[in-house]
This record gives C-alpha cells, sequence and structure tokens, in this order.
C-alpha cells in the first residue's frame, strides 16, 4: 500500500520587540542567566503583567501579510501547568480569540507553488529554559526568556512531505525576517516547530490518528524526526496495528522519536481568561496605520526586481532570499541605472564581503554612491571588468575616502584610450604568434578570442576589448 | 474609645503642639503591647515607625514641608506588600519572604508621609471570613475576645477597633474589609473594582480583589482613597477614570433614592435582631427625608455559589506560582520535581486553602468547565445586570453587612459552607465591581456585639456614597 504523510505545524516565533510581552525586562539573546529578569518575570507575589503593545502590532503585521482575519477585540487567558522553568505555574496565551483567524502563505517546493493554510494565529509568553543534564541530579533554570513574547502559528494539515515542512520553515523565516519582527533564527531558538504527523492510504479521505512531535529547533532535526515518524507509523499500521495519538519527543542523537505523555495523560491546561489584562481593542485605523508602514514583503520585492529592474529571475532570487540584501539592493538601485551590473556587484562582491567579515550589509565601508561610480566606470569603458572585480573593489575597500577612478588612476588600471599605445599592444601579440595569424587569415576566425587574450595579457587588462577587437580585425585583415 | 477618631485631630494635637509624632507613635505601640492577647500583628515595625516619626518632628521643625498624611499611623494587611518587609499572607508557604517592592497603594501613602506601624494578621490568602485560618492563629474580636474578628482582614478591624492605629489597609473580595468592620464596630470600604491598583497585592481572586481601609471616619476613608486611587502602570485592570478630591466633597448630601433588597431581609439566615437593627437604620434614613423603598432580587441564593466558584478557580492559578522553587518553603524531604511540588505545597498550604485550589482546579477542569466556571460567569453577568437596572432608580442599594453578629471562635471551622455563606450580603458588590461601605449601626442587644450596615453605590459613584454616608 502507498502512504500519504499528512503534517500540520505550529511554529513558536519568538518576536524582537525591546522587552518581555508582559513587563519591561530585556529579551537581548545571550546574556547571563537570570539577569534578565524582574520581580515580573519571577512571578512574585503580588504582580501583575500589562501588554507590550509592540506583540500586538507584530502579530497585525504578520496577519496583513497572510491575508488573515484580524481580531479587533484581544483577550487573553491562562493556560495552567506546573513546571520548574514557568514562574507563575500558568503561561499568559490566546485561547478562545486568537489575534489572527485563517489566512495563507505559498511555499515552492520542487519548483512548484503550493498554498498552506494557516489555522490561526496567537499570542504568547514564552517560559525559561531548563537544563537537565550538565551536573545531574540537579537542573539548572534560567528564567531570562520567561515571558519573551511568541507568534504560535497554527497551520492547517496541508504539508505532505519533510521538503514542504521545510519549504514552509524557510518561507516563514523569510517572512518574518522582512517583517522586522523577528529574527527567525533557529539555532538561537527564535523559531521553533512541534509537528503534527499522520499517515493515511494514498487518496484517503480521512486522516489518521496524529502524533506531535515536540520542539523541533532546527530543519535538519525536523526532517529526520519526520521521517522516522513516517516510518513508524506505517510499520505499525502495516502489522494491523492502529497508531496511538500521543506526544513524542525527538532524540537528535539516536534519531528516534519516543512517547512523552499519551492521550490520556494530556495535561488539562483549565484555560480560563486572564482577570489581570482586560481586553485589547483595535479600531479599524490602528490596523490601517500598521498596513501603512508594512515592510514590502519578499514576493513583492522579488517581483519589482523583475519586473521594474529587469533581474533575471536568479538573480531576483538570490537577492531576495534575505531582506537586507534586497533593501540594499533597492537603494543602490536608487544611485545607479545599471541595475544588471549593479545585481552583479552584489552577488559576486558585496555579499561575500558581508558573509567572510561576518557584518551586515549595512557595515560596508563604501557609500551607494562610490559604488554607482564603480559600476560607472566599467560601464564606461574605462575599467575593464576583470581589473574592477579582482583589484579596484579590494582597493576601494582598503581606502573608502578615496572614490573609485582615484583609486583606478593612481593604479594605473583605467583602461587605455591611447591610440599609439593600442596598436603596440596589438602589434606585439601579432608578431609573437606568426603561424596563429596564417592561421586565422586561412579562414580560422575564431582565433580573435586567442589574440584578444593576448593583447589584454600584454597590457595587463587594461585595454579597451572593443577597440582591441576592431584594431585586430584591420589588422589582421 | 479611641483617643483619635479622624486624622484631623491627629493634625490639630501635633500642629498646637500638644504632641509630638513621636508621641503618638509611642501611643500606638504602647496599645499595641497591652493588646498582645488579641493577637492582632504579625510583625510590629516599631524602630522603624519611631525612627519615621522622629525625622517628621525634625522636619517640621526645620520649617520643611511634610506630605499629606505626616502623622498618621496605619497598619497593613499581610497581603500587602512593602519593600524590603515581609508579606506572608499569613501561610508558611511565604515563611521569611520579603517584597523586593512596594504595592502602589503603599507607596503612594508613604509618598505622603504615612507612618506603617506593621502587618496584621489574616486568613491565610485572605480566605476565610474569621481570620482563623492563619499559620499565626486566630485573632480575637476586641469587644469579646471569645469571639472572631471576622476575615479575612479580620486583625486589621481589630487594630483600628483596638486603637493600636489610625486606620487599617485591608484588602476584600468577597467582604473581606466590610464584615470584620462590621463585627469590630468600625469603617470598612471597598471601592469600585479597579480603582485602587491592585500592584503589589497578593492575588486571591483577581477578578474580586481590591484593597480597602477600615477607618474610624469617613474623612479617614475619603482621604486615604483620594490618595491610593488613579491609574497605574504596572495594573492593566487599574482605571485611568478621574480620581475626584473625595476628602472634600463630603459638606453636603441631597436627599437620595435607597433601595434595599426585600428578599435580603426576609432571608431565612438573617438574625432577627440584626433584621430589627436593620429596619431602625432605614427608618432613620427616612426620618432625614430620603426615599427608602424595597425592590425585588431573585439571584440571592445564586450568589455565593456562583462567587466561590469563580474566586476559587482564580484562586487555583493565583496561588500555581507558590511551588517552592524560586522562594518561599521548599520541602526538606523532596527527592525530584515532582515531589517538589507536592510536599512543599503540602507542608506550605492550610487547610482551607487546599479546599479552594482544589475547588477551583475542578471547576475549571476539562468536561467542567461550562456547568461550574462558566455558569458562574453568567450569573455574574447577570447580577450585574440586575443592579444597574436597580441603580437605574435608585442612587444605593442598602443591606446589612452581615446575616448575624461575630460568633465564637472555633465555629465555623466545623462548617466551612455555613461560614461561606454569611458572605451573602458583601459578595454582590465584589461579583460586580461596585464600591460599598459598611457603617457602625449599633448593637446586637443579646450579645452586645458590634453590627452594621452596608450601602452599595454604582461604578465609580464613591464621592456621593462617601457624601451620603457622612451625612447619615
Amino acid at each position: 500500500m502507498t502512504y500519504e504523510t499528512v503534517i500540520g505545524l505550529e511554529i513558536h516565533v519568538q518576536l524582537s520587540t525591546q522587552s518581555k510581552a508582559f513587563c519591561s525586562d530585556s529579551i537581548q539573546f545571550g546574556s547571563a542567566p537570570n539577569t534578565q529578569v524582574s520581580a515580573i518575570s519571577l512571578g512574585h507575589p503580588g504582580t501583575l503583567p500589562r501588554l507590550n503593545k509592540q506583540q500586538l502590532d507584530y502579530a497585525i503585521r504578520l496577519a496583513l501579510a497572510l491575508g488573515s482575519k484580524i481580531n479587533l477585540r484581544n483577550t487573553f487567558d491562562r493556560k495552567n501547568y506546573f513546571y520548574a522553568d514557568l514562574p507563575k505555574g500558568y503561561q499568559i496565551t490566546q485561547d478562545a480569540q486568537p489575534v489572527c483567524v485563517g489566512g495563507e502563505i505559498e511555499v515552492i517546493v520542487e519548483g512548484k507553488p503550493k498554498k498552506i493554510r494557516i489555522h490561526h494565529i496567537h499570542m504568547e509568553e514564552d517560559a525559561g529554559k531548563s537544563m537537565h543534564d550538565s551536573d545531574d541530579p540537579y537542573s539548572y533554570i534560567d528564567l531570562n526568556r520567561a515571558g519573551t513574547p511568541l507568534l504560535e502559528i497554527v497551520t492547517e494539515p496541508d504539508l505532505r512531505s519533510a521538503a514542504e515542512v521545510d519549504a514552509l520553515m524557510t518561507t516563514m523565516r523569510q517572512l518574518v525576517r522582512y517583517l522586522n519582527i523577528s529574527d527567525g533564527n533557529m539555532q538561537e531558538g527564535s523559531m521553533r516547530c512541534d509537528c503534527n504527523v499522520s499517515i493515511r492510504p494514498l487518496g484517503a479521505d480521512y486522516y489518521g490518528n496524529r502524533c506531535e512531535v515536540k520542539n523541533l529547533n532546527s530543519m535538519r532535526y525536523a526532517r529526520k524526526a519526520i521521517q522516522y515518524e513516517v516510518q513508524r507509523q506505517i510499520k505499525i499500521v502495516e502489522a494491523g496495528g492502529t497508531v496511538a495519538q500521543q506526544t513524542l519527543n525527538f532524540d537528535p542523537s539516536t534519531g528516534v522519536t519516543t512517547p512523552l505523555r499519551s492521550k490520556e495523560d494530556a495535561h488539562d491546561y483549565r484555560y480560563f481568561p486572564e482577570p489581570d489584562l482586560p481586553p485589547v481593542v483595535l479600531t479599524e485605523a490602528q490596523v490601517a496605520a500598521i498596513k501603512k508602514e508594512m515592510p514590502d514583503l519578499p514576493k513583492e520585492v522579488r517581483q519589482q526586481l523583475v519586473t521594474e529592474y529587469q533581474l533575471s529571475e536568479y538573480n531576483a532570487d538570490l537577492l531576495t532570499v534575505e531582506p537586507e540584501p534586497a533593501r540594499f539592493f533597492l537603494a543602490l538601485a536608487k544611485a545607479t541605472t545599471s541595475y544588471d551590473a549593479a545585481a552583479n556587484l552584489m552577488i559576486n562582491k558585496i555579499l561575500p564581503w558581508s558573509k567572510e567579515e561576518g557584518k551586515p550589509l549595512t557595515a560596508l565601508p563604501l557609500s551607494y554612491a562610490q559604488l554607482a561610480e564603480f559600476i560607472a566606470l566599467i560601464e564606461e569603458g574605462k575599467v575593464s571588468n576583470s581589473i574592477a572585480y579582482q583589484e579596484l573593489f579590494s582597493a576601494m575597500l582598503n581606502a573608502p575616502e578615496q572614490s573609485a577612478a582615484n583609486l583606478a588612476q593612481v593604479n594605473n588600471w583605467l583602461q587605455s584610450d591611447d591610440e599609439d599605445e593600442m596598436s603596440n599592444w596589438v602589434e606585439t601579440a601579432i608578431t609573437d604568434f606568426p603561424d596563429k595569424v596564417k592561421a586565422y587569415q586561412s579562414g580560422k576566425k575564431g582565433l580573435i578570442g586567442f589574440f584578444m587574450g593576448e593583447v589584454m595579457k600584454v597590457s595587463k587588462g587594461k585595454a579597451d576589448p572593443k577597440k582591441v577587437n576592431q584594431l585586430l580585425r584591420e589588422r589582421l585583415g | 474609645m479611641p483617643k483619635f477618631t479622624t486624622f484631623a485631630d491627629v493634625q490639630q494635637a501635633i500642629e498646637q503642639g500638644e504632641l509630638t509624632t513621636v508621641n503618638i507613635v509611642d501611643y500606638y505601640l504602647e496599645q499595641i503591647a497591652a493588646s498582645q492577647d488579641l493577637n492582632i500583628y504579625v510583625e510590629v515595625w516599631a524602630d522603624e515607625a519611631r525612627a519615621m516619626a522622629k525625622q517628621q518632628d525634625e522636619r517640621r521643625r526645620n520649617g520643611e514641608q511634610l506630605g499629606r498624611l505626616a502623622g498618621m499611623v496605619i497598619s497593613i494587611k499581610d497581603v500587602i506588600c512593602y519593600e524590603n518587609h515581609q508579606v506572608t499572607a499569613g501561610s508558611k508557604i511565604l515563611e521569611g519572604f520579603s517584597s523586593l517592592f512596594s504595592a502602589t497603594a503603599t507607596e503612594r501613602l508613604l509618598a505622603e508621609d504615612v507612618i506603617i506601624i506593621g502587618r496584621t494578621n489574616c486568613d491565610e490568602f485572605a480566605m476565610g471570613s474569621t481570620n482563623e485560618t492563619s499559620i499565626y492563629g486566630p485573632t480575637r474580636n476586641a469587644a469579646d475576645p471569645t469571639r472572631i474578628p471576622g476575615g479575612s482582614s479580620g486583625a486589621a478591624a481589630v487594630a483600628v477597633q483596638a486603637d493600636t492605629c489610625l486606620a487599617a489597609l485591608g484588602s476584600d473580595t468577597g467582604g473581606s474589609v466590610r464584615q470584620p468592620a462590621a463585627f469590630c464596630g468600625v469603617i470598612g470600604f471597598k471601592p469600585t473594582y479597579g480603582r485602587i491598583s491592585r500592584h503589589g497585592l497578593l492575588a486571591y481572586g483577581s477578578s474580586f480583589d481590591q484593597i480597602g481601609t477600615l477607618t474610624h471616619s469617613i474623612e479617614d476613608t475619603a482621604l486615604l482613597l483620594e490618595i491610593m486611587a488613579g491609574a497605574d502602570d504596572f495594573d492593566s485592570t487599574a482605571s485611568t477614570t478621574d480620581v475626584p478630591a473625595y476628602s472634600k466633597v463630603l459638606g453636603e448630601s441631597k436627599p437620595a433614592r435607597i433601595a434595599y433588597i426585600r428578599p435580603a431581609l426576609e432571608h431565612p439566615g438573617l438574625d432577627g435582631e440584626v433584621r430589627a437593627n436593620a429596619e431602625e437604620f432605614l427608618n432613620k434614613l427616612r426620618t432625614q427625608g430620603h426615599t427608602i423603598e424595597a425592590v425585588e432580587f431573585d439571584l440571592l441564593d445564586y450568589i455565593i455559589p456562583a462567587y466561590y466558584v469563580l474566586t476559587t478557580a482564580e484562586a487555583s492559578s493565583n496561588l500555581s506560582r507558590y511551588d517552592g522553587i524560586r522562594y518561599g518553603h521548599r520541602s526538606t524531604e523532596a527527592e525530584n520535581l515532582q515531589e517538589t511540588y507536592q510536599k512543599s505545597r503540602t507542608e506550605g498550604f492550610g487547610q482551607e486553602v487546599k479546599r479552594r485550589i482544589m475547588l477551583g482546579t475542578f471547576v475549571l477542569s476539562a468536561g467542567y468547565y461550562d456547568a461550574y466556571y462558566a455558569r458562574a460567569q453568567k450569573v455574574r453577568r447577570l447580577l450585574l445586570d440586575r443592579l444597574n437596572e436597580i441603580f437605574a432608580t435608585y442612587d444605593f442599594i442598602c443591606l446589612p453587612t452581615t446575616p448575624t453578629p461575630a460568633w465564637p471562635l472555633g465555629e465555623s471551622l466545623e462548617d466551612p459552607v455555613a461560614m461561606y455563606l454569611s458572605d451573602i450580603y458583601t459578595v454582590a458588590a465584589n461579583m460586580a465591581g461596585l464600591p460599598a461601605i459598611s457603617l457602625p449601626s449599633g448593637t446586637h442587644e443579646s450579645t452586645q456585639l458590634p453590627l452594621g450596615m452596608q450601602l452599595m453605590a454604582p461604578a465609580w459613584g464613591e464621592a456621593s456614597l462617601l457624601a451620603f454616608a457622612k451625612n447619615i
């Protein structure tokens, strides 16, 4: 029998707000344990939550990007459970009325677009972190993360493979980065997902019992966990059994999922309305204001690069994976009209520079005007493409206070337009290879390329290729 | 008789040089020492209070401007935070716990130079109507030490009754300020929900809790309210509604239309002498030119069950934070996380608190939520609608504060449900979030115990309620 995999995701996105969801503690990643904890974060007696409105704005941004219905009246609920890293003994979340309902996101899987429906998105606060294995039998608790604002995005069971999960997570990460609402960094836990996995015979119109695999904090683990889980479920069904609905933990070291709790042992979270937070009511005008300030979405930017700036689909893709290169390109495109050249410069020089230096694009010491000047020098034939890329760009990085033209001048990289000099280079190339001249003249016109190369070698790249070509043809006849 | 019945008298004595602030603090400290057997205070901050008084006297001599409450000595209930001072909610689970911050109410009073003399005993986590569920043992009624003072702010009421401070801060979730005020013969006032910030008030039922005051005079009630009330960044449920100068508008009161709830006065649980006292009170108002009319009310018997469903639900969640992990009592017997929770909470909480946590956990459980919590919320809504309907015609609603006078110590530990039912007249104000005040209304003849009558006003009607009460 052939089986179909059915997957729904619960994606947790940590928001990049200045402070926590319900108090003013910082949420900066990587601080010493338990240093970003006020009495409120610690759940001390007498403390109360206060909503960070930025969290709501961010949720609205995501809702607008996904075409979700926005709940203007937002209420909060308490989800009650005991755990050592949950200071209040409950988590503030939205159970009855999530901020966003519905919506969809398009992903590209193996070159084809597919729409994944969103069930809802709700706001909640994160718990702290527990570290169990460093000093057995003790566990260590870090409450810096406790109270960090999260959006939980719950999809419909529309995914059919690990590859689709991968595509969705990548697209979602791209989206939250464009929206400036999260850094989407899975290693630091800014994005995590729980996968609800089930199988059914291909073509069946029912769903199988699902298992929830918890806390997958990298795409590699998610893929492995799903592959393992699908095989496990198929084995059970093939053997005539029924998959038990349960919550599973994935162990990356063994690649195996193990039961955390069964349906019968499922927590009873005793949700009820959070009495400490009155409903927050948004107006249509507030939503419109958020909409007005919305950054462009990746799809829109990519489209703009292709239609308005006439970039190839390939280059447009490369430049829009992350929001920073796309924004950089759009700014650069205001300083030059040679868009293709600007794209090439970014892809071949600027992006690799950022990667090697480990610095953001905004840290590039060169202004858009300087980069435009660099492009113009090539376009106008003043510096050859190869010299520009091999020499001039590095020289500019080392001396950002100097103009590109000046650097080319000082280093003797300007292409020569001196007729005599050019004739001399051509003459040298021809004199050195009498055999090739004969061959050319007897019909091997392809050798023009060889002579071009020789002239370039002799001129150290300074010869203007157009003129050289013209001179060679005249000279070789 | 108390040495001072209003803060104005205290100010006059200081200004005319009859007494220093230190003299006043010393007087109250002597009163505290003389009333040890009533078990009012769980901690007295004698040195600190004396130092504050001394400093105030010096500042006064230097001609400095002092705060509006300079010379006022108050106590705070053991559920209200005061920075670097212990707060334990009368519970073992918070033994030794010091607060890192002051409640907004405490802070605003301190900013006006109030002197806090100590923290008063109370029912554990304010759960009780008798002040007997405290880990520190029961507080006794000064009118008859064999009797309860009421609760949960029982000791706060006795603190004022026994003249150990001029005023006391309590908290009122279902009558916890008004009921002990009635039992102890003082004024007990609970404002509109959201009038005073709850930041720094240990939560019992978050959508019911309000800080309230126990005083000898309406003037002091008004002054304290005026200073504590108002919006607060640390409590989203604290209202931004303007705070009138309550103490300045006590001068006159127009003839009012007052409703009394007929089924309340005909309730089988109502003591005959209490009923007679209530009728006498209503007659007095009538002779003062106010209109007094009976209204029908068919929700009376639903209020208590709905109240206990909702408050215990909230409490079961509010008290989850007391888990032995970050602060408070942690069992030394626990071997793992689960045992840390179970043993710390088993050892730390008393019987009444456990009963309410279990009840609240039950009513929120899957499969029971709709039958209990959701229905109780509907009762709450109906009650609010009905009270608002009455307030469309009437200025105030008048009720006895309690169906009986204070009962003997130990009695209600046997029968908690009977104790719950004794809150019948006070919980409506909390369910609907309305301001209410209990005024001394005389003596219960056969026991010679104090009695109180209660006036309830529409939301944010504190100014007219206090003015009316002042002019009775």
